[in-house]
């Protein structure tokens, strides 16, 4: 089991005493040998898989121009469809916050039982939270956190934090007998603070290896196109180093044909997120990609399963807890060649 | 000299631009209560001298005197705050703004320091129209919905809300009636008998005599005269200073014989509502054909629907017979048809580009091979072309928008010579042509109707019309009261039969 | 950039062939001067380059990377340049580029292989090119109105289409195209390709009457249309010559990034602009140059590539960006007042 990361019981501490740094207690992390091309929550157990009462759950999510946030309505659509007790209002996936807050409160106008959001943004989404949550509908936060614990009855994300931290583990522990070690970091989107934490992970899990040194640090934007222009320039960079994490599959991708273009493999590469195209190439293993660390778009499915409890008023099986738990903090694993397959049908693309 | 100091007094101006010395030492004395009237040819430095008189540039060297104080014009504010406003040629007025709000752009009426006070604004600014002798602008009115003539009374209103001592007006009366002119000079009378001193440019030598007081000349950046009498100095004595030549106001001889044959264009009741009513016009091969008529008349939508550019209502324009695509441009070029517009800068000229691109633009395809461009061909045939109508500079690789107005109308002439056009229509082809370069052009417009061009003429000023058509079609509010020989009319019968509108008698 | 008059042919004889007058230098050397000083700013960032990292900036592999990066977005900027000089903007080229590379990199579209992929993305930006020509020029929109709509929807039809995921190419002939192994006599092919377009985008500017047309329109459109020039004929050509542009332009990414997304071509307008801009052809139409816009192309990825090499983070990089484009424009606009 995981340590509970700095970061996460901060946060559980903050947010009283309910808070539980669950890590992978709930999900993803029972094994799965299915190989059907369904979605992976599918064959994940639920809280309670027996029917109970009927519960209507309203889900608004940002717009999905992104593997991972596609993967999380996914997710949520074929978990909810899993059971019969449970009928899903989806919404329109929108950026603009304007957008959401109405779509959101339409949501409430429909009296739904539960909500679930992932806001565009957290901060700016509070509001139509505290809304929901006075007008008696519990809220499951989905990953992006409002700003007050008011406005949610339950949140459930992923750690960046923990993140960064458990691929500079990884990293690490696999350059242990290398002196001098040469490390490269390929970031996300540097104006989200989510970027900030992941770095912030990698770079304290780094400083437990003295002879481990971050060399360049390059920002893309999450898509193929800017890794695949980060990547290179980093290339040229850097004419000798021993590691590069790379925070996103996606824009792993263009980062991967920037190093197949320079025609480099004198290194080894841990990615981020768990996108079905880099599991492929974790279990190939004839490339540069060894591993990567994941931020599971299965907490959706996760979140509909909390809602569900939520609305029939049970706790979550496994805990002691009467309660569903205030927030729910999601472990970062790390996926290489010896544990692949069992997250292969979770893998986004 | 007088006890008491000039007003103004400007001495030893000069101002350098890359490659141009515009103005080269300019004395200037403008005393109060007098009118001062700045004559030159275009490219004299009238423009310059006032823009550095306006705060607008700054001199390189020599000193302004402010009512005997010297003092530096640092920026227009600067020269307002003294007192002196400027109305330009081309009106610096807001169309989206109400009247009274362009009248106080800038220097707001307001309550506690920033609330404007609309009532206020609208209050003063129609007393300012009142005074104007315009009390039918409403202050309200966008100033995008107001003529031409109302805009300037607008632009003068807004010189007046400031506590004004000097005025100047550049070309006001480029773009009014002749009642619109005599109300002009109506108030620059009222303004120099509460000793405001006005400096008034224009083309128009007749205005100059009958509103100013005294007359400087520029010419070349210098100010070859200062301060001569407008009212007695000879015509041609003001003439030769600006040119350096004694040049008459002269107009070329039409040929002996009429022409004859079949006409070249013939337009049958061709009508725009609202703009002229049926109109039957043709014109033979070597004739020039005038219309003379006020602004308003449709002398220049008539010419555009000739041309296409709008689209008749009603009616037909033939070419050698063959009836012309209603609204087409294109199909009027192709039919042999050039137009040199009014508005020369907006409507025809390529401002960034060279002579050559600007003569060649109608016929590009004549140089190019599958929209291959024959650059020598292209430069041989615009030099010709340019040559042919005596531009000046003999450079047709020059830069238009270096040229005199003069020149550039004959630029645009060349566009419609080299295209082998066969009908042109000139819209004031001598607007803002100075006097000495008018002659040329009338020689050039002459000579090309004398090798078979026929030409529509328009012009607001009748002598020019007079003079140089062989037929002249008189307008009024859209409709042709009269037509007769140029040769049988004078400029007191066309004035009385553009006013009245009564048939020969 | 020289400039050949070529001899004159059926006019010799009316012609007298007189030495090219001074003021033609002049014209010249004004034109000349602007592009002299791209020039000097793009000398003094290799310089800084060559100063702080002279292993890794001055090498050819960097100078092949450095070119690679310009080739997609130097491609837009050509198009951009004929839009912009004929006093039009197209925002959607971004948007253009993003639909075109993920319509042809779907697997029905795969299945057709390397000549479906082509196909679809020049089809494609020809075709959103001609909706943008049709609303401005027939329709009487605004081009910043009418391109604005079409940066929606082409962005959010490529979402459509892809539903948010990252189309892998899988025809081998097109990746190879971006490997080492296709590069002739150490020029990789996309940039061949933005050469050529280029050389294209400069013989129709200066060369042809499409090109005269394009000034002419933007520099004034009723003087055009009054001497006889099918101006809405034009801006449509113009509109669809972009999306040509941005076509081929998302072809090249997709053999740089092996892949399409709906994400692609993210603020390409901007960067298009802005290096039309900077490379001194007018916002306000009328004048336009290829090689200003190449060489703000080159400037703008050279600054990037400089960046990167010496490491320095994202925030760094944009506040120095936008310093650069002020200061390219300044020192242009003196350089160009004083002659």
């Amino acid at each position: 089991m995981p340590e509970p990361t700095p970061f996460t019981s901060r946060r559980g501490l903050l947010f009283g005493a309910a808070a539980v740094s669950t890590g992978a207690l709930l999900v993803g992390c029972t094994s799965n040998d299915s190989k059907d091309e369904t979605s992976a929550s599918d064959n994940q157990p639920a809280a309670s898989d027996a029917p109970g009462k009927h519960v209507t759950i309203g889900f608004a999510g940002p717009q999905a121009d992104h593997g991972w946030l596609n993967a999380i309505n996914d997710n949520a659509k074929s978990r909810a469809k899993k059971y019969s007790d449970v009928s899903l209002e989806i919404t329109e996936g929108s950026n603009d916050t304007a957008q959401q807050i109405g779509q959101i409160e339409t949501l409430i106008n429909k009296k739904v039982d539960v909500l679930v959001v992932l806001p565009a943004d957290g901060k700016a989404l509070t509001q139509v939270g505290l809304k929901a949550m006075r007008a008696g509908i519990p809220v499951v936060n989905l990953d992006r956190i409002f700003n007050s614990p008011q406005a949610y009855r339950c949140w459930i994300g992923g750690d960046n934090y923990g993140m960064g931290l458990n691929a500079g583990t990884y990293i690490g522990e696999q350059l242990k007998d290398t002196k001098n070690a040469r490390v490269i970091e390929l970031a996300g989107l540097d104006n989200l603070e989510l970027t900030k934490q992941r770095t912030q992970g990698f770079d304290d899990a780094l400083k437990n290896y003295p002879n481990v040194k971050k060399v360049a640090r390059q920002a893309a934007e999450f898509t193929v196109e800017s890794g695949q222009a980060k990547m290179a320039q980093l290339l040229q960079a850097q004419s000798k180093f021993d590691a590069l994490w790379n925070h996103d599959d996606d824009q792993g991708v263009g980062a991967l044909r920037a190093i197949e273009q320079a025609g480099r493999d004198d290194f080894l590469m841990v990615g981020g997120a768990g996108a079905l195209s880099a599991f492929q190439a974790i279990k190939q293993d004839n490339g540069v990609l060894k591993a990567t660390v994941l931020y599971p778009p299965t907490m959706a499915a996760s979140a509909i399963d909390l809602a569900r409890a939520l609305g029939q008023g049970k706790g979550v099986g496994g805990l002691a807890e009467f309660e569903i738990p205030a927030s729910m903090t999601l472990y970062s694993a790390v996926v290489d060649k010896d544990n692949v397959d069992q997250y292969m049908s979770t893998g986004f693309r | 000299m007088a006890p008491e100091p000039p007003l103004l007094s400007m001495s030893g101006i000069t101002k350098s631009f890359p490659g141009v010395r515009a103005l080269d030492g300019v004395d200037l004395d403008v005393q109060a209560g007098e009118v001062h009237c700045l004559l030159g040819q275009n490219g004299a430095g009238k423009s310059t001298l006032i823009k550095v008189l306006s705060g607008a540039h700054q001199p390189d060297t020599g000193t302004i005197h402010w009512r005997g104080e010297p003092v530096t014009l640092r920026s227009p504010i600067a020269a307002m705050r003294l007192g002196i406003a400027t109305i330009y040629q081309e009106l610096d007025l807001v169309e989206h703004l109400s009247v009274a709000e362009n009248v106080h752009l800038g220097h707001e009426p307001t309550a506690a320091g920033f609330v404007v006070r609309g009532k206020a604004a609208k209050a003063s600014t129609a007393a300012l129209l009142k005074r104007l002798g315009h009390p039918e602008i409403d202050p309200a009115r966008l100033v995008g919905a107001l003529s031409a003539a109302q805009q300037q009374i607008v632009s003068m209103a807004r010189a007046l809300s400031h506590d004004v001592r000097l005025i100047v007006m550049d070309e006001p009366s480029a773009a009014l009636d002749p009642d619109e002119v005599d109300n002009l000079f109506r108030i620059v009378g009222d303004l120099t008998a509460d000793g405001v001193a006005v400096v008034y440019i224009s083309h128009r030598l007749e205005e100059i005599r009958r509103v100013g007081d005294r007359v400087t000349v520029l010419k070349d950046g210098r100010a070859v005269a200062g301060g001569l009498p407008a009212e007695s100095t000879p015509t041609r004595e003001v003439v030769a200073l600006m040119t350096g030549r004694n040049v008459e106001y002269v107009f070329p001889d039409r040929p002996a014989t009429q022409p004859q044959g079949t006409p070249v264009l013939e337009v049958q009741g061709l009508a725009r509502d609202g703009e002229f009513e049926a109109l039957d016009l043709s014109i033979q091969p070597g004739e020039i054909v005038g219309l003379a008529g006020l602004v308003g008349s449709g002398r220049s939508e008539i010419l555009e629907t000739i041309y296409g550019a709008r689209k008749a209502t009603a009616g037909q324009v033939r070419v050698d017979g063959r009836a012309l695509r209603p609204g087409s441009v294109r199909a009027a070029v192709r039919a042999g048809l050039g137009l040199a517009p009014e508005e020369r800068k907006a409507q025809a000229l390529l401002m960034l580009e060279s002579v050559t691109r600007n003569v060649s633009v109608s016929s590009m395809s004549r140089f190019s091979r599958a929209g291959w461009i024959d650059r020598g061909a292209e430069l041989g045939a615009a030099r010709a072309a340019t040559r042919e109508l005596s531009l000046r500079p003999d450079n047709p690789s020059v830069p238009i928008r270096t040229l005199s107005g003069g020149n550039q109308q004959k630029a645009v002439l060349a566009r419609w010579l080299l295209r082998g056009c066969r009908v042109l229509l000139l819209d004031e082809p001598t607007r803002g042509v100075d006097v000495g370069a008018r002659a040329e052009l009338y020689a050039v417009i002459r000579r090309l109707a004398d090798e078979g061009l026929a030409v529509l003429l328009v012009s607001s000023e009748v002598p020019e019309v007079l003079g140089l058509a062989d037929r002249v079609l008189v307008l009024r509010e859209g409709r042709v009261v009269h037509t007769a020989p140029a040769r049988e009319l004078d400029e007191h019968r066309v004035l009385d039969l553009v006013m009245e509108g009564s048939p020969a008698s | 950039m020289t400039q050949h008059a070529s001899p004159p042919r059926d006019n010799t004889d009316k012609v007298p062939t007189v030495g090219q007058p001074p003021v033609w230098r002049g014209v010249f050397a004004r034109a000349d001067v602007r592009t002299l000083s791209l020039l000097g700013v793009l000398a003094v960032l290799i310089l800084i380059g060559g100063i702080t990292k002279p292993d890794e900036f001055l090498d050819t592999r960097n100078l092949q990377l450095v070119l690679t990066q310009a080739s997609v977005i130097g491609v837009v900027t050509v198009g951009m340049t004929f839009v912009i000089t004929s006093g039009g903007i197209d925002l959607s080229v971004g948007a253009i580029v993003a639909l075109s590379s993920v319509w042809a990199t779907t697997v029905a579209t795969q299945e057709y292989g390397f000549a479906g992929i082509l196909f679809t993305a020049v089809i494609v930006g020809v075709g959103c090119g001609l909706v943008n020509g049709l609303l401005i020029a027939y329709g009487g929109m605004v081009p910043f109105i009418a391109t604005l709509a079409m940066l929606a929807s082409a962005r959010g039809l490529a979402l459509q289409l892809t539903d948010g995921k990252t189309q892998i190419v899988t025809i081998t002939s097109v990746l190879d195209l971006g490997e080492r192994d296709a590069y002739v006599l150490g020029i990789p092919p996309l940039v061949m390709v933005f050469a050529v377009v280029t050389i294209i985008g400069w013989l129709i500017l200066n060369r042809t009457t499409f090109g005269r047309r394009t000034v002419a329109v933007g520099g004034n459109a009723e003087a055009a249309r009054l001497a006889g020039i099918d101006v809405r004929r034009q801006r449509l050509y113009l509109y669809l010559l972009s999306g040509l542009c941005c076509g081929i332009a998302a072809f090249l990414l997709i053999i740089l990034a092996g892949s399409g997304q709906n994400t692609n071509g993210n603020l390409y307008e901007l960067d298009a602009i802005a290096a039309a801009i900077i490379g001194g052809t007018l916002l306000s139409g009328g004048r336009g140059t290829i090689t200003g816009s190449v060489l703000g192309v080159l400037i703008f990825t050279t600054i990037t590539n400089i960046f990167a090499l010496n490491n320095l983070q994202s925030d760094v990089q944009q506040i120095a960006k936008g310093a650069i484009i002020v200061a390219a424009v300044l020192v242009q606009r003196r350089t160009a007042s004083t002659t």
